[in-house]
Order: C-alpha cells, then structure tokens, then sequence
C-alpha cells in the first residue's frame, strides 16, 4: 500500500503537481484504505484528521441510480435545454450564491463533516465558505408550509445502523438544483443517504422528490474522496466577480445595470 | 505489478485532464475552447482574488505595438493546491500562457497552464470541458 501511494505521489511530483486533483475515486483509491473510523459509542465517524474532496459534479444525469434518465416535466425539461443554450449563463452559483440541496455535495473544493451530540455541521470551502446544519436531536421533519424557505432548507437526521439519512424540506427557489441547469420548485425534499464504507470513502445519495418539477422520485449517487491531514482553505467567491459584470443578458444588454454617476446627481440634485 | 500501473496512470490522467476543480461559473459562457491562445509576455498586475486570480500581461504585438492581456486563473484556495503560491507570478517576470481566448475577442483569456519565470509550468484549476 505504501509503494503504491509512493509511487503515485512521486510520479505527481514528477509532473510538478502537489495535492490530488478533485475527481470522483478511483479504483486504486478504493483499494488501499483502512476501516471505517468509529466514534466511543460506536457511530460511524465521517471526520477526523482530514477534509473530503468533494468534486464537481456537472451533470446529476451521468450519477443516476436505477435509471437511465431524468424525469423531467416539460418546464424542467425546457429549462434544462434552454440554461444548456447559453452555457448555463445565468446558474446563480455563478453569482455567488450556495447551492442549495444535493449539489452542495458536488461542488468544487472540500468540506467538513463535524458531528455533535446534537447536530451534525458541514462546513464548505465552495459555495462559498458556507455550512449546513442538520438537527440530529430526534425532532420532527416540520411542515415545510410553516418554514421561511431558505437556500439550504431545514434538515432533520438520524442513524439508521451505519448509514446517515437526513430529510429536507423547505428550499427556496433561488437556486439550481445541479451546474447543467436542472430547475427545481419549493416543493423539493431530499432524503440523503451517507455512509462511509472505509476510512477514505464517502458514499453519498440523494433522492430528489419534486412534483412541481420532475414526475417521479429520483436518485443520485457518487463517492467523495477523504484526503487525510488535509485542510480546509479559503474561499470567498463574492469578493471580486468580475463575470457578474461583464454578464449579459439574452438582448445584449448588461444584466447588472451599472449606475450612471451624473444621472444619481442630476435626480439628486435637480440640476440639468 | 498492475496496481503500481493503474497509480501512475491515475497520476497521468490527473495531468493529462487538469483537473475539474473551480469555477462557480461556466468556462464556456465566457471563453471559447475553440480559440486557443498561446501568449508570452511581461507580467504587469497581479491580483490575486475570489473568485478568479486575474494577472495582466504586456504582449508585443505584430506591428511592434503593445498589447495589454488579462489572463483568468481559478481562486487561490484552489491554485494554491496545485502548487501556486502569492509569488509565484511577479510584476516584471516573463511568462508564457497557454489558454482559450475570450468570446467577445478582447485581449482576455483564459489560462489553462501558466510557464512561470523559473521555467515551471503550473496548470490552472478550471474544466474547460463545461
């Protein structure tokens, strides 16, 4: 095990990388690994000396389980072509805002998973540098009707022997359910299904349940890499996107309209 | 034997494909994979910054005039993984990039991998693939 991870780091070395690049396990990963970690009481621990390397995940239609398409509705699917036209233009995490839902999990840079007696808290460095929060107090799903909706929704969580399942509910509108530009409504609730077969290994599903925007229930799958005595950095996507001003919309025009000086003074002042 | 192979093909792949890390938006809605630049130049700003490290470089044109380029990189959370640092790009130094020019034809462009003054090549974080 040793020769091979020596082998594969001098080779990166070699070709003047450092750390590994964010892509979903290999075999060669799978392989060499040690067992599940575990907490005093026995609960999987999906922590530890180390970050998971989450990777982007562009297209929820090549990570599909039990099924060889999407769903769609016809808005979703007329959505879905159009955000496609325009190369996903207008995603809002192009924006800067956080993905709300299952692609939280597939979006560039690593996160954290710290579990309490209480909650279990996921840090993000994408998204950017965001968190979610997930009650693992036993208290109820609430009715999403009762809810402020929000980016990320309300999560609920709870172990069923070695596998991590949260419920959520209560997403806002504001976001895209995937980079290719899936829509969703605020009728969304995912079920997610973590567990962490070995030490390096997150296996991560979701359940997508929205029927204002996809016909059935449908699910999705990847594994996330663990990158042990790795450490989380900095990411603060909003502090320069120069993107967002050069955006413009379908007509050409600036989607971000940028305030002529002399017009604020004029209306201001009432000078001609 | 064969595990030994398959890591140093994993070691490959990774720097063959550069990796699919970044990008909180799509490449293709602003550069063009189809126009490949390959610019050197002198080094005239840095800004190391979210979401994008944009660095700006003096080319000389045909005519002996100069044109002015600013180049894309991912954010330094992300570079920083592939071996960049702060210093790593210098006002002054002498670079070469390899990338995909801007859509709208100005001297803008995407660098995909960077030959630095010392003579390294450092790959840049973006999926030009989305």
């Amino acid at each position: 095990m040793r020769k091979r991870s020596t082998l594969a780091a001098a080779a990166a070395a070699a070709l003047g990388l450092t750390s590994a690049v964010a892509q979903p396990p290999g075999d060669a990963a799978k392989a060499a690994s040690a067992p599940t970690p575990r907490l005093p009481d026995g609960t999987v621990d999906l922590g530890g000396n180390g970050i998971w390397n989450l990777w982007w995940v562009t297209d929820f239609g090549r990570q599909l389980v039990g099924r060889e398409d999407v769903p769609f509705l016809p808005w979703t699917r007329a959505m879905y072509e159009y955000n496609k036209s325009n190369n996903v233009a207008y995603d809002p995490q192009g924006f800067c805002l956080p993905p709300g839902g299952p692609r939280a999990f597939g979006t560039p840079y690593p996160a954290e998973i710290i579990q309490q007696n209480d909650r279990i808290v996921v840090i993000f460095e994408g998204g950017a540098h965001v968190w979610r929060e997930i009650h693992m107090d036993g208290r109820e799903l609430p009715d999403p009707d009762t809810l402020t909706p929000t980016y990320f929704g309300y999560s609920v969580g709870h172990w069923e022997g070695d596998t991590l399942v949260i419920e959520t509910v209560g997403f806002n509108e504001k976001t895209w359910l995937n980079f290719g530009g899936y829509m969703h409504t605020d009728e969304l609730r995912t079920i997610e299904r973590i567990t962490r077969p070995n030490r390096d290994t997150l296996h991560y599903e979701a359940t997508l349940i929205d029927p204002g925007a996809y016909s059935e229930p449908w699910t999705i799958a990847w594994d996330i890499e663990w990158l042990e005595g790795a450490e989380l950095a900095e990411y603060i996507c909003q502090e320069n996107n120069q993107f967002l001003i050069d955006l413009k919309d379908d007509f050409g025009m600036p989607f971000f309209q940028r305030p002529d000086p002399e017009e604020i003074w004029r209306s201001v002042w009432r000078t001609e | 034997m064969r595990t030994k192979a398959a890591a140093l093909l994993v070691a490959l792949g990774a720097f063959i494909v550069a990796g699919h890390a970044a990008a909180h938006h799509s490449f293709a809605a602003e550069f063009d994979a189809n126009s490949p630049i390959e610019l050197t130049g002198v080094v005239t700003k840095v800004e190391w910054m979210n979401p994008h490290t944009f660095f700006y470089i003096d080319v000389e044109g045909e005519n002996g005039e100069y044109q002015n380029w600013a180049l894309e990189l991912g954010s330094p959370n992300g570079l920083m993984r592939r071996g960049w640092t702060r210093d790593s790009l210098k006002v002054g130094d002498v670079v070469t990039v390899s990338g995909s020019r801007a859509r709208d034809g100005s001297f803008k462009g995407n660098a995909r991998s960077v030959v630095l003054a010392n003579g390294k090549r450092l790959f840049n974080g973006q999926n030009e693939d989305s």
